[in-house]
């Protein structure tokens, strides 16, 4: 099976005509500020000695304010270039990967099998993943009609708004993808099977058509793809790749026509090292929910949502960027989970959901990955509780989903002694209690609030007709009967997915649509691959699927250049 | 519609404001590292503009492996060897000189309430 492009020499395809008219590079802001600039004259709105100096300076390329005049882009300034004999040290290689995560390290890997001589330079002072999932599909015990239909269900979750050639590309070389990681990262030493397609049950078939998959777990928690690619690094550097781990990257060296050459870091000394790169550098530097500048600029809806992970500044975009990379249009794709306060086989359950006050807020069937849509503001930031009953076990029983028993639940609750299994002890906040208002004060949420709220569920369960929140009445269960058991999640950003306009070889592309030389960006980091509001969970662990594998093929691709 | 404002004008009222507070003020400041005879520049260098402590300073008198090895019974788990660092997270990510410390864990770990000192 294959994935050729079916358009050929017709110019740039649909989604990147969209990305180069829409998306921010540092050619079209400028332009755009001036436009801008003009505009405001134009409309007499430059009273303000701000705005009458942005019209006679239309190059300030210093900030943007977003549309609600609220953020501000601090990234875009372009620094001056670190000059030669600020360099303490330069060293050359074929390929340099910037980032050492799920997207890196099976990069230089990669590349390495291919032949390269490999750097990777890491700010952390180790390789850094999250998650335990990362999926593909296993062609050979699947229907390509299964293939397309999947690649057409992916497309329709990101609201038709991705690159379909993207999907496609994951579709045909994923299982080939992470059925290499899973190898190689056994050979490091990783604790990782191949669960199948059993950890795939919802998609086995796909318009009636059959389709297998592979699914790479590493885990359980608190073992975690950050493991797994430590494991991996150590393969890595087996097969000669070099890491600069605690050396952050924070130039790219262009030449004249602007192709880059290599990346400066600076190491834990202070000094600048320069990374020459024979045939590309890679960037694989994740997103950026922990730059908060960029962050709001791009995607306000998370403005007052937790974050997960720690010192995602967007380093690659700012990168990028600057070589004439283009974002793409604002409105970028989140991604908010929690699996940990209980069983991440429940969270889907259409039990009654309580906001942070104690109100229902939501007819339920909304899956937890789309729940942050609803607690955004400041005061509830992601924070809700699933309510339920003794009878649960009985209750719910034919919903979906997988139940665990009450002696299973305990494992997820902090007020139980005893070490627990599986689980990141520090997250875990499932509670019991003996009456609603004990178990409204462990879920920290108003006791007398939840009390209203049950008796009012309670009264439209009788009534066999969900009159508030037209939740079907199969999913109607009372909460009656002690113990009463809540969970308190609370959905943070695992992750920004959108990002930099890319071809099919993950070559970043300037604001024509050409390639830049020698710059490849892949992982949260790579544009094209999402598009909707959430991140789509019809693939359980895509996200990696899609990081393995465009490093992977991005490894090799810039090797043999 | 979208706004742009030049960066010196943003730049001139930040500096601005930081002249101020700075003058306002007191010259002296409390720190246990002077209290034990440790001098500004041993720190913050000689530039004459007080730059944030880069880890490899602390690093000069603390060994953070060895920091770590000391703490190893510290409930609920070990601050000094963690997930996400190792033993390589910058101390002033937590502790502070010139004003309170914080707890960088607890945003997220909402059981790990340290007493940072």
């Amino acid at each position: 099976m294959s994935d050729e492009p079916r358009e050929e020499g017709q110019g740039p395809d649909a989604y990147t005509r969209r990305v180069l008219e829409q998306g921010l590079s540092r050619r079209s802001f400028l332009g755009r500020a001036a436009g801008g600039a003009a505009a405001v004259g134009l409309f007499g709105m430059g009273a303000s000695p701000a705005l009458a100096a942005a019209v006679k300076e239309p190059k300030a390329e210093g900030f943007a304010t977003s549309t609600d005049g609220g953020a501000t882009l601090t990234f875009l300034p372009k620094p001056k270039p670190i000059r030669d004999r600020e360099i303490s040290e330069t060293l050359t290689f074929d390929v340099v990967v910037v980032g050492a995560g799920a997207s890196g390290v099976p990069a230089a890997l990669s590349a390495a099998e291919h032949g390269a001589k490999v750097a990777v330079v890491q700010k952390a002072p180790f390789a850094l993943s999250q998650g335990n999932t990362g999926s593909g599909i296993d062609l050979a015990a699947s229907e390509k009609a299964g293939v397309e239909a999947l690649v057409a269900r992916l497309i329709a979750d990101s609201n038709h708004r991705c690159d379909p050639k993207l999907i496609r590309q994951w579709a045909y070389h994923s299982g080939e993808a992470v059925r290499w990681v899973i190898d190689r990262a056994k050979q490091g030493g990783a604790t990782v099977v191949d669960q199948g397609s059993p950890a795939q049950r919802a998609i086995l078939k796909v318009n009636g058509y059959s389709m297998g998959y592979v699914t790479s777990f590493f885990g359980p928690k608190p073992y975690t793809t950050g493991d797994g690619m430590r494991a991996l690094a150590k393969t890595a550097e087996k097969a000669g790749v070099k890491f600069f781990f605690q050396m952050p990257a924070v130039q790219l060296v262009q030449g004249r026509s602007g192709e880059v050459q290599g990346v400066i870091a600076r190491g834990h000394d202070g000094k600048y090292r320069k990374f020459l790169a024979k045939k590309g550098v890679i960037l694989a530097t994740g997103d950026y929910q922990n730059n908060r500048a960029m962050s709001d600029y791009f995607i306000p809806d998370v403005k007052h949502l937790e974050r997960k992970q720690m010192d995602r500044t967007g380093d690659g975009f700012a990168l990028a960027y600057w070589a004439g990379g283009v974002f793409e249009p604002i409105g970028h794709t989140k991604m908010l989970h929690d699996f940990d306060a209980g069983p991440a086989s429940m969270c889907d359950m259409p039990f009654l959901a309580v906001d942070r006050k104690g109100r229902r807020f939501v007819n339920e069937t909304v899956e937890m990955s789309l729940l942050n849509n609803y607690l955004k503001d400041a005061e509830n930031a992601g924070h809700y509780s699933q309510v339920f009953d003794a009878d649960y076990m009985t209750q719910a029983a034919t919903w979906p989903g997988k139940l665990v028993p009450p002696d299973g639940l305990k494992n997820y609750m902090p007020d139980e002694p005893g070490p627990k299994k599986g689980v990141f002890e520090s997250q875990v906040n499932t509670h019991k209690a003996g009456t609603l208002e004990e178990l409204a004060r462990k879920l920290e949420v108003d006791p007398a609030t939840l009390v209203a709220t049950v008796r009012r569920y309670n009264e439209v369960v009788a009534s066999g007709k969900d009159s508030d929140f037209g939740k079907p009445a199969s999913f109607l269960a009372p909460i009656l009967k002690a113990p009463f058991y809540g969970i308190h999640r609370r959905v943070r950003v695992s992750a920004i997915c959108s990002g930099m306009l890319v071809d099919e070889h993950h070559q970043a592309l300037n604001a024509d649509g050409k390639p830049i030389k020698g710059l490849f960006l892949v992982g949260n980091l790579g544009g094209g691959f999402y598009g909707g509001v959430d991140y789509p969970l019809t693939v359980f662990g895509l996200s990696l699927g899609r990081c393995y594998t465009f490093g992977y093929l991005t490894g090799r691709h810039v090797a043999r250049l | 519609m979208t706004i742009h404002i030049p960066s010196r004008i943003l730049g001139f009222g930040l500096a601005g404001l930081l002249a101020a507070s700075l003058g306002a003020a007191p010259a002296a400041r409390t720190s246990k590292h002077a209290a034990r005879g440790v001098t500004c520049v041993q720190c913050h260098g000689k530039s004459g503009k007080p730059a944030a402590v880069p880890f490899r300073q602390c690093q000069g008198c603390h060994d953070p492996a060895d920091l770590a090895a000391r703490t190893t019974q510290a409930k609920p788990t070990n601050p000094h060897q963690n997930r996400h660092y190792g033993t390589q997270t910058d101390c002033t990510r937590c502790h502070h000189e010139h004003k309170a410390s914080e707890n960088l864990c607890l945003p997220c770990h909402t059981r790990f309430t340290f007493k940072v000192p």
